[in-house]
């Protein structure tokens, strides 16, 4: 993976293969400029590969136009950000519902009332993002993730912009969701405790994959 | 889906109004102005059509300005016998006199008046009424006075009211016109037949037909306008009508008119007013979608973070921009309504500039169809230009939520020149299709919409490829700007390199605010630069030496008197008189005209004008032979040039235009019409008339001895003193009360007073089109507002003072302002000269005094809005907005 800078480029990821087996969690770890979040971007579809491909679900993620990406991003992958990235001006419950409106469920609402529930956010449906608290928020950001029911879940250091105690909150619920969903977790953190409760642990440094577990079976391969 | 549009584009509405506000009044301002018109010419369709018959006097109006023939009297004569009724109504230009009260001369100096006479009959008007105060019967009010005045025969006459105040009269008091006395019994209030008062040569007089007679004013050759009313009972018999009139009378020189052709001319007057009027607020709102454009982009680019987040949880790109295209629609939907509602208060402002030309009745309500149709051209103008910059939408990468440096922005490459930059230009533009689409899609739009606000193909083409012009030329300066701030070496004075990066800097709006000024200008200038010279036209170009009366309808055996009148009153001053004849032009080269062919086509009235010939002895001295010779000696040998042959019939020298327009060389013949006669002359000569000498001047002088026996009368021109007019007007009117003395300088006062008065309601929308301009950069420097608060702040963290912070903004508006007055005014200068050039044939004068204004108030203007539009920002603490980051 490389990206612009000036008139040069500069290789952000390079020789990079993996495979993540179905409903396994896996943490991606590394310093600052590893390339973790490039990794984790390249794997959502938000960016593409310079070189190399990337298959989910038997589908090489990289081919797809910009149409069919979306498509497949709002069937298949569900993304927790560091900064929430919550709408401004949608309530909590609208939220959390807009995935499915995008697809243009009906049943959104509904589906949104209950996942908010679970996270404990019952009493806070009609709240805007400015009204929550960060730890609020990310809850929300979950819920949002979950909607869809995506089969994988990319989270980027989830608990980055939280106190530790309700990072350690969200970070129970990320698991308890992961489990009630059966999803694939891949979970981006420079936190080393919270890597050690993923089943497997890739380590980067300077856009190259330095340590690595191996799976015992396959949902995706990657080689960047 | 369509659900989740409506609420983000709501949502995002609602919690930022205050944002919007300058693109709520940037399509406001557009649709306003437009709305204003619509309404305005809605209701006088509504009064033409409503009110068309009694406007028209009739079901059909059958109208002439000479004598009838014998053939064309049968036919009317024929009509009475026919079921039909018929009101027969006599229109001319007389003096009215005071009679002095009690043997005591009138308290004002002014004690005749040029009033326009009406003789009525008893069936008038066949349709609607006249209001007259008090309230009478017309009958009564015009019946014959018998005892009421100090010399017989005396009539009762109805008069507006400004002639009561020219001549210091109040009801009851005695006028004589012609022959006649007349007691004025009431003041006229409202003519069922006129709406506008302002293009009369002076105020109206009604009487009785009986008392026309008695006047004495029709003598063979009077200018008169004769109209006959008919109302047919069985309206469905109408066409079958006028065909049957047409036919019977269409060569007779009388003209058939049905009631839907109420007011020609004012009609033709009133739509080709709303048509400039109208393009003028569709220009206002085009410039207005400028800023609706700068607006959307800056909101586009703040709102990168949530397109791109919305890109993560798997919108596509046409969802993104379809929820954002549904928000510019609310938007501008809101922006169009208050548009409506300011549209309904300018139309009520419009009568301030029509006073005289519309009645103080005019019904100028507000109707509903204008403002739906106002409120539709405005949704349209926000879609045309929103979709341009949200189709930045689409390179919006969604890693942005994780990587903030993303280059999400589509960069040209730039090539080694400007024509490989404009080349790649090019085609990357045509490699896009959405672009393509969406240039095609916003052209059609402006073509498409003034098309229909011109109600004409080829005009709604012309002035949208005006426009296209305008900004390219904007956009080109603009170019050029930004080419020497690159090349040429300024002083390495920090603010000064500061100013210039800013101008360049990409989403500075530098373009939109120089396109949006520009065009303004233009406007102001072509309509200023335009008005000058025609008022100059009007007022200032009338030589020293040139009549300041004219005295029509002198009978031949008048002239004696006439001639004394004027040696007593304004003894060695120059004057002139020539006998005159009315025609009708029947047949060019034995082959005949029918007027209805021409009627409406460009130049169509010169075959369908009445000419008024003469026939003098040497060529006049305003006038230069093109082609042929003046009056050839009969007497002389035959000229071997078959052009210059002498045949049996009279010779004619004809205006060099008129002949062209006519179709006539050297040898062709003319078939005129004089009283039922037709009298052939052949073309001698063609001359070049100076028109705007003022003197008398004829399209056709036939050659003198072949007017023999024809009906003349005389008509004269004087140049009288300005102590002199009154005594002399009086003195004509004493003894010679048949004959019409007009005031040049009244009836050029007159104009440029209806002249000014028309160009003051233009220029007042084109100003708003200038305001419009500086809300769009009011809207582009607001779009930027947090960038720029934010630099200010590091500026002033640096040890930058407000002074100087200050200095460096103003500079920045400064070459904004003075580079958009530059183009603007140069673009004004080539649109004015070429419509002084094409529409009144007139040379273009450069005024620098005007144009070095119009420089210094852009520029002053422009500071003025830039400073508005951030002094705001120079005043808070840079901690409190760097704290923010």
């Amino acid at each position: 993976m490389e990206l612009p800078a000036g008139n040069q480029t500069v290789k952000i990821l390079q020789d990079i293969s993996f495979d993540v087996p179905a409903h396994q969690v896996l943490a991606i770890v590394g310093p600052s400029g590893s390339g973790k979040s490039t990794l984790l971007g390249l794997l959502a579809g938000l960016d593409r590969p310079t070189k190399g491909s990337i298959q989910i679900h038997e589908t090489e993620i990289s081919s797809l136009a910009e149409k069919e990406m979306a498509h497949f991003r709002r069937q298949y992958i569900g993304y927790v950000f560091q900064a929430f990235h919550l709408i401004p001006t949608l309530t909590a419950l609208e939220n959390v519902a807009l995935p499915l409106e995008l697809q243009g469920v009906a049943i959104g609402e509904q589906r949104a009332k209950t996942l908010l529930h679970s996270v404990g956010l019952e009493h806070r449906l009609h709240h805007y993002p400015i009204q929550l608290s960060g730890g609020e928020q990310q809850r929300v950001a979950l819920a949002r993730a979950f909607i869809s029911q995506p089969p994988l879940l990319l989270a980027d250091e989830p608990t980055g912009n939280l106190d530790s105690a309700t990072g350690d909150r969200i970070i129970d619920l990320l698991w308890e969701l992961h489990q009630q969903h059966g999803s694939t977790l891949v979970l981006v953190t420079h936190d080393a405790s919270l890597a050690t409760r993923a089943q497997r642990i890739l380590t980067l440094r300077d856009g190259a994959l330095v340590d690595e577990t191996a799976p015992p079976q396959s949902l995706s391969h990657s080689q960047t | 889906m369509i659900h989740v549009y409506f609420k983000l584009a709501w949502r995002e509405t609602s919690s930022s109004w205050s944002r919007f506000f300058f693109l709520f009044l940037c399509i406001a301002l557009g649709v306003g102005a437009i709305v204003a018109v619509d309404l305005f010419a809605t209701n006088v369709e509504e009064v033409i059509l409503g009110d068309a018959r009694a406007l028209s006097g009739g079901d059909i109006e059958l109208s002439w300005r000479r004598g009838i023939s014998e053939k064309g009297q049968d036919v009317l004569d024929s009509l009475s016998a026919r079921n039909l009724m018929i009101s027969h109504v006599t229109e001319l230009a007389a003096m009215a006199a005071v009679e002095p009260l009690g043997g005591k001369e009138p308290s004002t100096n002014t004690s005749s008046q040029l009033v326009e006479l009406k003789a009525l009959d008893s069936t008038y008007p066949l349709y609607g009424s006249v209001v007259v105060k008090p309230t009478q019967s017309m009958e009564h009010l015009l019946a014959p006075f018998p005892l009421g005045c100090h010399r017989l025969p005396c009539f009762g006459a109805v008069a507006q009211e400004a002639l009561l105040i020219r001549l210091n009269l109040d009801v009851g008091r005695e006028l004589r016109i012609g022959q006649a006395n007349f007691i004025i019994t009431a003041v006229l209030n409202k003519e069922p037949d006129k709406i506008a008062t302002a293009f009369s040569l002076g105020p109206r007089v009604m009487i009785a037909r009986e008392a026309l007679a008695a006047t004495q004013l029709v003598q063979t050759g009077s200018r008169i306008h004769e109209r006959y009313r008919l109302k047919i009972s069985d309206s469905t018999s109408l066409e079958r009508w006028l065909g049957e009139l047409r036919g019977r009378l269409g060569r007779e020189g009388v003209q058939v008119r049905s009631f839907r052709d109420a007011q020609p001319r004012l009609r033709r007057f009133l739509d080709q007013l709303n048509l400039y009027l109208g393009l003028i607020g569709f220009t206002i709102l085009l410039v207005g979608g400028i800023g609706v454009a700068c607006t959307i982009q800056g909101f586009i680019t703040q709102k990168t973070p949530i397109i791109a987040t919305l890109k993560t949880l798997g919108a596509d790109s046409p969802q993104v921009i379809g929820i954002y295209l549904t928000q510019s629609l609310v938007l501008g939907s809101i922006g169009s309504l208050i548009g409506g509602l300011l549209g309904m208060g300018l139309h009520q402002g419009l009568p301030l500039f029509l006073e005289g030309i519309i009645p103080e009745t005019f019904p100028m309500h507000p109707t509903i169809v204008p403002i739906i149709r106002g409120i539709a051209v405005g949704m349209l103008a926000t879609l045309a230009f929103s979709l341009w910059p949200l189709l930045a939408i689409r390179h919006v990468s969604p890693a942005l939520v994780f990587r903030k440096d993303v280059d999400h922005t589509k960069f040209l490459v730039r090539g080694p020149s400007w024509i490989t930059s404009l080349w790649s230009l090019i085609k990357d533009w045509w490699s896009d299709r959405m672009k393509v689409t969406v240039s095609v899609f916003m052209v059609g739009s402006v073509m498409g919409l003034a098309i229909w606000q011109a109600h004409s193909f080829s005009l709604g083409i012309f002035f949208s490829g005006a426009f296209v012009l305008a900004v390219l030329a904007l956009l080109a300066g603009t170019t050029v700007l930004f080419w020497i701030l690159r090349h040429v070496h300024f002083p390495q004075r920090f603010l000064l390199r500061h100013t210039v990066n800013n101008l360049q800097r990409p989403g500075n709006f530098t373009k939109a605010m120089t396109l949006a000024i520009g065009i303004g200008v233009m406007l102001m200038t072509t309509l200023t630069t335009v008005q000058q010279s025609l008022l100059d036209l009007i007022g200032n170009q009338i030589p020293s030496n040139a009549p300041s009366f004219f005295f029509i309808d002198i009978q031949p055996d008048q002239q004696p008197a006439f001639e004394k009148i004027l040696e007593h009153h304004i003894p060695g001053a120059p004057y002139e008189l020539v006998p005159v004849l009315r025609s009708r032009l029947t047949a060019i080269n034995g082959q005949p005209i029918h007027p209805e062919e021409h009627k409406g086509k460009r130049n169509g009235w010169y075959f369908t004008r009445e000419y008024v010939i003469t026939t003098v002895h040497s060529l006049p001295k305003d006038n230069v032979l093109t082609q042929g010779q003046w009056w050839v000696d009969r007497t002389s040998p035959i000229s071997k040039d078959p052009a210059k042959a002498l045949s049996d019939l009279p010779s004619v020298s004809v205006e060099d235009k008129a002949a062209k327009n006519l179709g006539l060389t050297l040898g062709s013949t003319l078939t005129l019409d004089i009283q039922g006669v037709p009298f052939v002359v052949q073309v001698s000569s063609l001359r070049k008339v100076d028109w705007s000498s003022f003197s008398m001047n004829f399209f056709m002088i036939v050659e003198p001895g072949s007017l023999e026996g024809a009906p003349l009368t005389y008509i004269a021109t004087a140049r009288v003193p300005n102590t002199l007019e009154v005594p002399l007007q009086q003195a004509i009117v004493a003894d010679l009360p048949n004959v019409t003395a007009i005031n040049i300088g009244d009836v050029l006062d007159n104009i440029a007073r209806i002249f000014r008065q028309l160009a003051m309601g233009i220029q007042a929308l084109a100003l708003l089109c200038l305001i419009t301009g500086g809300v769009v950069v009011i809207a582009a420097i607001s779009v930027n507002r947090y960038r720029r608060l934010h630099e200010l702040a590091i500026l002033k963290v640096l040890g930058g003072s407000r002074g100087l912070l200050l200095f460096s903004l103003g500079m920045e508006f400064g070459v904004i302002g003075g580079f958009a007055a530059l183009i603007g005014l140069g673009l004004g200068c080539l649109l004015s000269v070429s419509i002084l050039h094409v529409f009144f044939e007139l040379t273009w004068t450069l005024d620098l005094p005007l144009l070095f204004t119009g420089l210094l108030l852009t520029i002053l203007l422009t500071l003025l809005t830039g400073f508005l539009a951030t002094y705001r920002l120079l005043g808070f603490p840079p901690l409190s907005v760097l704290r923010q980051e």
